[in-house]
């Protein structure tokens, strides 16, 4: 089976090869504002978290959802500031991924917070990230665009996925809850795998 | 046996590729990893039949493992996943998935009902081989984390149609429907056993 | 425009999807006026001087000085000399080093026979190819609309000012028939002047142009602070007659971006209408993410306090103020 995985991410690699010459491209193509809105869209480290906490502060209904939509962007923004002042912190990476386990547990638990905790929790989050994709300008980019796309798309993407995930609980049937907290504990599945790969030294393969 | 699987997976590849997320965009890891990671769990036919084996089941037994199953089984899927990681050798894991098969189908035949505690512990059995397989993988994808999310999405809407099958549970005959499902999940159990064992394939 | 959606192919509506994405928050931007409109584009012109020989200098110097263009291989390019022998300017066309900074560059050439063409090298849209007879051949004419249409969403998305006039709209009218006219009467007003400018039936010169739109802005700022106030203005009663006629300001705006970069005659008509798609595209993005956003803030009971409600439009306001101040 291994073989075989490799055997398709060897044929798929060839295949993609032209188009990956493109990927970084598109980062400059509408500048460094929307450089730094994409940026966080190109993987799952990011939209991944951001979708489970949406959903955590969804759980605690409206009125305790609302702060996080001002307490994450305001972590983004300085989060991406700070990793102006100091690059270079080796944590945040191990950071991330202990977050989204920790966020995805959360969430299948229905954990219900006070309203201290769910704006520290987005603060800490959006600072997380927001160092973690500031790490990705270099010197050329604007840095101030940059910073100010990635705290926009997290802004808009939380408050979307806050919004809907409430709309969901809204409706009737207790199936609804589950399936919320399902999607937690699957979340907190790849997170605990990714923090476990953080420790296991890539063999020899 | 092994042939089979390889063009169902090159078969289902070609498919993916038409609908992977525009290369364009995402980074070519990101793809390859999330690709592989729906691949890995739904072109093994043994982990697909006793993946849905736990939703019918779950559906089967009602309140309230029908809600603890779906939300546990993730998280007891991952220790098995950190085990396949960090390089711990469990041994016979294609012998226990296909045995897991067996039991799970037999189970659902049967509609046994134990209690909460031995119906998780061999939900968990399951979960663990399951997850072993795939740690394994994870370290060597294109992205790791996108073939975790690849991987469980995949593993996540195989336990939804089994759930979906197993609301059938309500009608008089859907409920031999899921019975048949069962017998048929252990015997694809049993087949896997013996190709496992070297007895045929 | 659904159709041509579609017909654009699978990168185009990926596109779409992120640049609606992208959009959503565009208003957040602490703006940069000075930057956001002029066309950061490099130029080169190519003179042919004898047969497949040209001569090539920056009519648009990039600004980036790395830039490089790269020529078809049977073509020796030895600045400022450009020989393509027999076989003549045809093949693959693109700009080494297009980044931040610069993001468009585009070729003119003028052969010795014939019209002149222009092939536009953007990020998106890396490599272009230069046939001998662009007015018969598939490729080339979808390559002219891949090129305007990008152009077209890239400036829409860059305008700042354009889109504070379009969130200002929304902000104005709430009644969701109402806004269809409104956005509606803006379209065809901004296209109606595009199409006049281009066509260089009627000129304005470009700093009262950028004043007078920032000054629309102040005044759709103004007409949303006078409805909270219980006064319904102008604007407030006949929103689509403003849209309009400030659509009609707007699109002299656009036809700016649009005949900088001298597009030769013959493919005019042509660049004008998917130049405007583009626009139309980015546009109806940014309408449909906001109010998406309107919607989900209502949702988790995120608006704003009755003593701050009117800050967008004192903030809308101030910034264009602001902006009317630079450009005058």
């Amino acid at each position: 089976m291994r073989a075989i995985v490799r055997r398709l991410a060897a044929t798929f690699a060839l295949v993609g090869a032209p188009a990956n010459a493109h990927a970084h491209l598109v980062n400059t193509r509408l500048g460094d504002f929307y450089g730094g809105m994409l940026h966080p869209l190109t993987g799952f480290q990011d939209p991944l978290p951001w979708l489970a906490l949406a959903i955590l502060a969804a759980l605690q209904g409206p009125r305790r959802a609302r702060w996080l939509l001002v307490a994450f962007p305001v972590g983004l923004l300085v989060g991406g500031g700070l990793s102006l002042i100091a690059p270079g912190v080796s944590f945040i990476p191990l950071l991330d991924v202990a977050l989204i386990a920790l966020i995805g547990m959360a969430v299948a638990a229905a954990v219900v917070m006070p309203l201290p905790a769910v704006i520290g929790l987005g603060v800490v989050i959006g600072l997380a990230h927001g160092y973690q994709n500031g790490q990705a300008m270099t010197e050329s980019t604007d840095h101030l665009l940059f910073i100010s796309g990635v705290t926009a798309i997290g802004y808009a993407s939380i408050t979307m996925a806050t919004a809907c995930a409430t709309a969901f609980l809204q409706g009737s049937g207790s199936w609804r809850l589950l399936a919320l907290r399902a999607s937690g504990s699957w979340v907190a599945a790849v997170g605990i795998m990714a923090f476990g790969l953080q420790f296991v030294a890539p063999a020899t393969h | 046996m092994k042939d089979a699987r390889l063009k169902a997976t090159a078969a289902l590849g070609a498919l993916l590729a038409l609908l992977t997320p525009a290369p364009a965009l995402a980074h070519i890891g990101v793809a390859l990893g999330l690709q592989s990671g729906i691949l890995h769990p739904i072109t093994g036919l043994d982990h697909v039949a006793a993946m849905v084996a736990v939703g019918l089941w779950g559906a089967q037994l009602g309140n309230p493992a029908i809600w603890v199953l779906p939300i546990a089984f993730p998280l007891v899927m991952a220790l098995g996943g950190l085990l396949g990681m960090s390089g711990v050798v469990l041994a016979l894991p294609e012998e226990a998935v296909a045995l897991s098969g067996i039991v799970l189908g037999v189970l659902v035949a049967l509609h046994a009902r134990p209690q909460l505690w031995i119906a998780a512990v061999i939900v968990s059995v399951f979960a663990v081989f399951h997850g072993y397989a795939h740690g394994r993988e994870l370290p060597y994808a294109a992205d790791p984390l996108a073939f975790g999310v690849g991987f469980v999405v995949a593993t996540g809407l195989l336990h939804l149609c089994g759930i979906l099958i197993g609301l059938l549970v309500r009608m008089p005959l859907g409920e031999r429907v899921i019975r048949a499902c069962g017998a048929a999940v252990g015997c694809v159990g049993a087949y896997f056993l013996l190709a496992a064992l070297g007895a045929i394939g | 425009m659904i159709g041509f959606l579609q017909g654009l192919g699978g990168g185009r509506r990926r596109f779409m999807l992120f640049a609606m994405a992208a959009l959503s928050a565009a208003f957040l931007v602490p703006a940069r006026p000075t930057s956001a409109h002029e066309a950061s584009m490099a130029v080169m012109v190519l003179r042919e001087v004898g047969p497949g020989r040209y001569l090539g200098q920056w009519s648009m110097p990039p600004i980036d000085e790395r830039l490089r263009p790269i020529f078809p291989e049977h073509c020796a390019w030895d600045p400022p000399e450009l020989d393509c022998g027999e076989r003549g300017f045809v093949g693959t066309l693109s700009f080494m080093g297009l980044g931040s900074k610069q993001s468009v560059a585009m070729f003119r050439v003028f052969p010795l026979e014939g019209p002149a063409q222009a092939y536009t090298v953007s990020a998106a849209n890396p490599i272009v190819t230069a046939a001998r007879d662009p007015g018969r051949d598939i490729g080339a004419w979808l390559n002219l609309a891949d090129t305007y249409v990008n152009l077209g969403i890239d400036h829409i998305l860059r305008g700042i000012d354009h889109l504070l006039f379009v969130l200002g709209l929304i902000w104005l009218v709430r009644d969701r028939w109402m806004l269809v006219r409104t956005i509606t009467a803006f379209t065809v007003a901004h296209s109606l002047s595009l199409a006049a400018a281009t066509f260089g039936w009627v000129g304005v010169p470009e700093r009262p142009l950028n004043a007078t739109i920032a000054l629309s802005i102040v005044f759709v700022g103004v007409e949303i602070v006078k409805l909270q106030r219980g006064q319904v203005g102008l604007a407030a009663r006949y929103p689509w007659v403003v849209a309009f006629a400030f659509g009609l300001l707007h699109g002299l705006g656009f036809a700016t971006a649009l005949t900088t970069l001298g597009i030769p005659q013959t493919t005019l008509p042509f660049a004008l209408l998917f130049f405007n798609i583009g626009v139309e595209i980015g546009q109806l993005a940014f309408v449909f993410v906001v109010l998406a956003l309107i919607w989900a803030h209502h949702r988790v009971e995120a608006t704003l306090p009755r003593w701050g409600a009117v800050l967008p439009a004192y903030a809308i306001g101030s910034i264009a103020a602001f902006w009317f101040l630079v450009r005058v």
